[in-house]
């Protein structure tokens, strides 16, 4: 009997050690989990009244936008595309903005439209808009942020699409300058290739291609870029042109000397 | 006095009630909304913790209505992304992410397109129907709406857990940590617009002898 009672007290002993933890519990069967179901009611009525009032103050903006434009203008802000001369309405318009999006800043007759948050970039069709200037309520400049960094439009021509590609160009060929400088030939040959496709009628990316070919120790195809240089090139004109060609007319002198020099090398 | 072989039969037949007794199956049906801890793993309350607290946490943030200034009142658009269950449990984490999925969709302050398993078999059908179906009813090519925003994220946890052995009975105190963390990811930038987070900590204790 006393084996029994003893053996029971050990086990209740061996029950009773002490937790390690020791908190309330925060919920427990039976209990119910609350629903969302009123954070979806609010922001339901939140994003109904906000969509009311934005459409309210586009609509505005828009009729007010259209009401009295130029066809060039007025077939931009129907794209949703930025355009030299539009005013500051039409901006909002063209953008699908209201000014909630922007800080504007005014000085005299000059205003400066910028994106109210970094975060979130107002944007028309071409792109995500950097900033917006205008003189006397009518855009004079505007910049778009791009891939390769700010692309300023300041004269209709730079928004067409080739005025478009001569900007880039002329962005890709700065980095490849960089990469060259910085001695990346691949990086700076990649750049120079994107320039060429977007510029084709540019015989210096040419003169840059091979001479980079010609620096990563490539012969047969520096070779073959110093001719495609030369080739392109009308002499006659250059000579012509005199002096504001000279940097040109260094560049064929280089080329002819390269040339010789690789034709020997890879015999 | 009782013969010794009617004995036999009658704690035969007392034990075969009991065995009957312990076997017998009870189903019901129960709030979905009721907390039942069984085991102590994950199950659908914290999938409706999780959820529920994702759901106020996204909904009330203010990159909703950054995103609607700055774009004339418009609604972002989410896409559902990966969402990596990193814990040493099997977890559908889809409950949950449905759950908050639905809360955009009913709340009408976000606009959730089909994410890429859903996408493709819409796209199988739209492409269906440029062959099949009548000209004016054909679903148009090339007017998928564009999303802003990915939504990401991941289910982690840490247990720790300990065994107390007095006298032949051991006595088991566990610790479940769950960290579910959603992230809305900008597209074009790569810059997190929203983070949301829900912690769960869980205290198992398993006595010896249902004491």
């Amino acid at each position: 009997m006393n084996r029994y009672l003893m053996l029971g007290s050990l086990l209740v002993l061996a029950a009773c050690v002490p937790k390690k933890v020791d908190e309330q519990p925060i919920m427990q069967n039976n209990d119910r989990v609350p629903d969302a179901s009123a954070t979806v009611a609010a922001a339901s009525a939140q994003a109904e009244r906000d969509r009311a009032d934005a459409a309210a103050a586009r609509g505005a903006i828009q009729a007010e936008a259209l009401a009295d434009c130029a066809p060039a203008v007025c077939d931009a802000v129907v794209r949703g595309e930025l355009a030299i001369g539009m005013n500051e309405v039409q901006v909002l318009a063209a953008t699908r903005t209201t000014e909630d999006a922007w800080a504007i800043r005014r000085s005299g007759p000059s205003l400066v439209m910028a994106p109210g948050d970094e975060r979130v970039v107002p944007a028309d069709v071409v792109g995500n808009v950097a900033m917006v200037q205008l003189a006397d309520n009518r855009v004079s400049r505007y910049a778009y942020t791009e891939a390769q960094g700010v692309r300023m439009v300041d004269d209709p021509s730079d928004a067409t699409t080739e005025g478009r590609a001569r900007a880039l160009a002329e962005q890709l060929e700065r980095e490849g300058d960089e990469f060259a400088a910085r001695g990346d030939l691949d990086a700076a040959l990649d750049r120079y290739d994107r320039v060429s496709v977007l510029v084709p009628t540019d015989p210096m990316i040419d003169y840059k291609i091979a001479a980079v070919l010609d620096k990563a120790l490539r012969p047969y195809e520096a070779l073959i870029q110093y001719q495609l240089f030369l080739h392109r090139l009308n002499l006659e004109t250059i000579e012509a042109e005199g002096a504001a060609a000279a940097q040109l007319a260094e560049a064929i002198a280089l080329a002819q000397q390269r040339i010789v020099i690789l034709e020997r090398q890879t015999r | 006095m009782m013969s010794r072989p009617r004995t036999v039969a009658v704690v035969f037949l007392l034990v075969a009630l009991a065995a009957a007794g312990c076997s017998n199956k009870n189903v019901s049906r129960i709030e979905p909304d009721t907390v039942t801890d069984l085991s102590g793993e994950w199950n659908d309350t914290d999938s409706r913790l999780v959820a529920n607290a994702l759901i106020q946490q996204s909904l009330t943030d203010a990159w909703l209505s950054r995103y609607s200034s700055a774009n004339g009142g418009e609604t972002p658009t989410v896409i559902v992304g990966d969402f990596r269950n990193r814990s040493s449990e099997h977890i559908p984490v889809s409950t949950f992410i449905n759950d908050l999925e639905n809360a955009y969709i009913n709340s009408g302050a976000v606009t959730v397109v089909a994410s890429d398993g859903e996408r493709e078999q819409l796209r199988a059908e739209r492409d269906d129907q440029q062959e099949f179906a009548r000209a004016d009813t054909r679903a148009r090519l090339g007017q998928e709406l564009g999303a802003n925003y990915m939504l990401q994220g991941e289910l982690t946890s840490i247990e720790d857990e300990e065994t107390t052995t007095r006298f032949g009975a051991s006595r088991k105190e566990q610790i479940r940590f769950y960290q579910v963390d959603a992230r809305l990811v900008d597209l074009e930038s790569n810059a997190v617009v929203w983070a949301g987070q829900h912690k769960i900590k869980k205290y198992i204790e398993r006595k010896p002898f249902g004491l």
